[in-house]
């Protein structure tokens, strides 16, 4: 049973399209939702927890439908907002112990399971001092043990590792990644970077201009583009481009790289032929960013359909990257 | 040889893994508790640094000093001294502390959450906008009435208890007690809900209490030169203009002390209950304005 369900989501603001009727299926476990800014991943959020009111369309959290029961679902929600948005004068240990009265808990177990969930995410001693002269990463912290200090069954997560060090990143990404295996609680991970969505989720679901993509298993929606090659032939530039097109290869700039799909041998001859020096030819892997490049770019030409196409064995064989 | 008796283990060893919470889940209720709990603390600079203390709790010293030290005097002179500080007389003085009380603790409820966005974290809860304005209100009154109503019954009690005879005194002062609570329950909500609609028009604190007392002192002045510079026969209703006048007069009237003489107030001739209802539009015209800013609130 999925744990969370839309069905012909909208919602505009003003002139601008947030989302445009979405279908998603979210499914138990670790699930992606990513897109570039302003692609209505916070918008999709928002509505799940109902803080939003649609324009058309419904959604459904934890078996409660939203329109007609948003306390219901905020009671077995947690949410780790984007941005800034805790009180600087006030302890952790005090704003987390609020927040878990606040999600129902009597004051006194509400301070124990401060206290445990404040250890959980490496908030231990540290939860005595003011929020205010906390780290980007320390604040991350307590504003995830603020969306589990009241144990509940599903998290959104919106941009959990934005404006982290890399080392705050990684220590964030193992506590999502714990929080699915150890704590058996399904999240939603809203992010714009695809290599934390490779890392600690099984699903994904790729929005773009308030629609969506493509969503389904990781290995599934990154199969979905050819396998190919990253080219670096003479200075890659637009007459390197054209022969290689003309041989019959797909080309794409893909940083100081063209990525390649076709033969090698093909790529070896037009660099043989034009007397191009090949400093590069190495099999690129298909990724979550090529899927979402490539669908982003066909998005403008035609509807692109919401479910991925089936997988081929060999692409599940190149699968996500965990 | 026998076997040794079994003994306390060294050490235990604890399993701090995260566990699910089973215990009970309350209400509606309780949740809006927890933020008027967490709202009075707030107001009362409670588990934060010193500096926010200063206001609050000098104001409460001012508010509750002069009572005490006149219950101690009563207990030495007797009721020799009990025209010294009479309860209208008191009130009149606390309203001034009530209006600076408020117009500081009002936007340190409010303005805060929506400067650093923690309503973003607050409306994702099972909490209403509606339960957050009546927590925030209820947290503001219970602060503003521990000045305007406490230190009074305190001083009600200090004088039965001191009195001669304490039945005797509280059987010819009954009254005083009603007026107490009417007066100080009227000038707390008085104090409350207009500081909070102030709050509620920004999310700066200062700008919210600067502007606050900026139109309760301001509205008075004007009614003042209005009164005192034209010459007709109903400039006597300019008196209600005075915002910040109104509690005050209607606390004279209501303990009988009667207005200043050359005073707006002697002069215009309008009496307590005209000053009374005008709190009470004031009142609800503020809480109008209150809830159309905090029931549209947007995290």
């Amino acid at each position: 049973m999925p744990v969370a369900q839309v069905e012909g989501l909208s919602k505009r603001y003003g002139t601008i399209q947030a989302l445009d009727r979405v279908d998603v299926v979210i499914e138990p476990g670790c699930t992606g939702l990513v897109g570039s800014n302003g692609a209505g991943k916070s918008t999709l959020i928002k509505l799940l927890l109902g803080l939003l009111v649609p324009d058309h369309g419904r959604a459904s959290v934890l078996g409660h439908d939203v329109a007609a029961d948003p306390l219901a679902v905020r009671a077995r929600v947690g949410y780790l907002p984007e941005g800034a948005c805790l009180p600087g004068d006030v302890t952790a240990a005090d704003f987390v112990a609020f927040m878990a009265q606040l999600g129902g808990l009597p004051p006194r177990p509400a301070r124990e399971r401060t206290a445990e969930v404040c250890y959980q995410v490496g908030l231990d001693e540290e939860r005595y001092r003011a929020i205010g002269g906390f780290s980007t990463g320390m604040q991350q912290r307590v504003k995830l043990a603020v969306a589990l200090v009241h144990d509940p069954s599903l998290l959104l997560l919106d941009e959990p590792t934005d404006g982290m060090d890399p080392q705050g990143r990684e220590d964030m990404l193992e506590l999502i990644d714990r929080i699915r295996g150890e704590l058996e609680i399904d999240l939603l991970v809203s992010t714009h970077l695809l290599g934390d969505v490779e890392r600690v989720c099984d699903r994904v679901v790729m929005v773009h201009a308030g629609r969506v993509l493509t969503q389904g298993p990781i290995a599934e929606v990154a199969g979905t583009t050819e396998p190919g090659f990253g080219v670096q032939l003479g200075d890659n530039g637009p007459q390197v481009r054209e022969a290689l097109a003309a041989a019959g290869l797909r080309t794409r700039a893909a940083g100081e790289q063209l990525l390649v799909q076709g033969s090698s041998d093909l790529v070896r001859d037009v660099a043989a032929e034009r007397g191009w020096p090949l400093r590069r030819l190495v099999p690129q892997a298909p990724s979550l960013e090529e899927t979402f490049l490539r669908l982003q770019a066909a998005q403008g030409a035609a509807a692109v359909p919401a479910e991925p196409p089936p997988a081929t064995p060999e692409a599940a064989a190149w699968g996500a990257r965990r | 040889m026998s076997n040794p008796a079994p003994t306390a283990p060294a050490g235990t060893i604890y399993d701090r893994g995260y566990r699910h919470y089973e215990g009970p889940r309350e209400g509606r209720g309780r949740r809006v508790r927890a933020i008027v709990v967490a709202g009075v603390r707030r107001a009362l600079g409670l588990k934060r640094n010193w500096k926010t203390k200063v206001i609050p709790w000098g104001l409460l010293v001012l508010a509750f000093g002069p009572v005490f030290a006149f219950i101690g005097v009563r207990v030495l002179v007797g009721e020799a001294v009990g025209e010294f500080l009479g309860y209208g007389r008191y009130l009149r003085i606390v309203a001034g502390l009530l209006l600076l009380f408020a117009a500081t603790a009002g936007p340190e409820l409010l303005c805060p959450d929506r400067r650093q966005n923690v309503l973003a974290l607050v409306f994702t809860r099972p909490v209403t906008r509606l339960d957050y304005l009546l927590a925030k209100l209820a947290a503001l009154l219970l602060v503003v009435g521990l000045i305007a109503v406490v230190p009074l019954l305190v001083l009600f009690l200090g004088n039965t208890l001191t009195a001669d005879s304490a039945a005797t005194y509280l059987r010819e002062n009954l009254d005083d007690l009603g007026r107490i609570l009417l007066a100080g329950g009227a000038l707390t909500v008085f104090y409350s809900v207009v500081a909070l609609a102030a709050a509620s028009l920004t999310d700066r604190r200062a700008l919210a209490t600067a502007g606050l007392l900026g139109v309760l002192l301001g509205s008075s002045a004007l009614a003042n030169i209005l009164f005192f510079t034209t010459r007709f026969d109903g400039r006597r209703w300019f008196a209600l203009l005075s915002l910040g006048g109104a509690p005050g007069r209607f606390v004279d009237w209501l303990f009988g002390d009667g207005f200043d003489p050359g005073t707006l107030a002697q002069q215009a001739g309008i009496t307590g209950p005209a000053y009374l209802a005008e709190m009470g539009v004031v009142v609800a015209v503020a809480g109008g304005v209150l809830a159309w800013r905090v029931l549209r609130l947007r995290p």
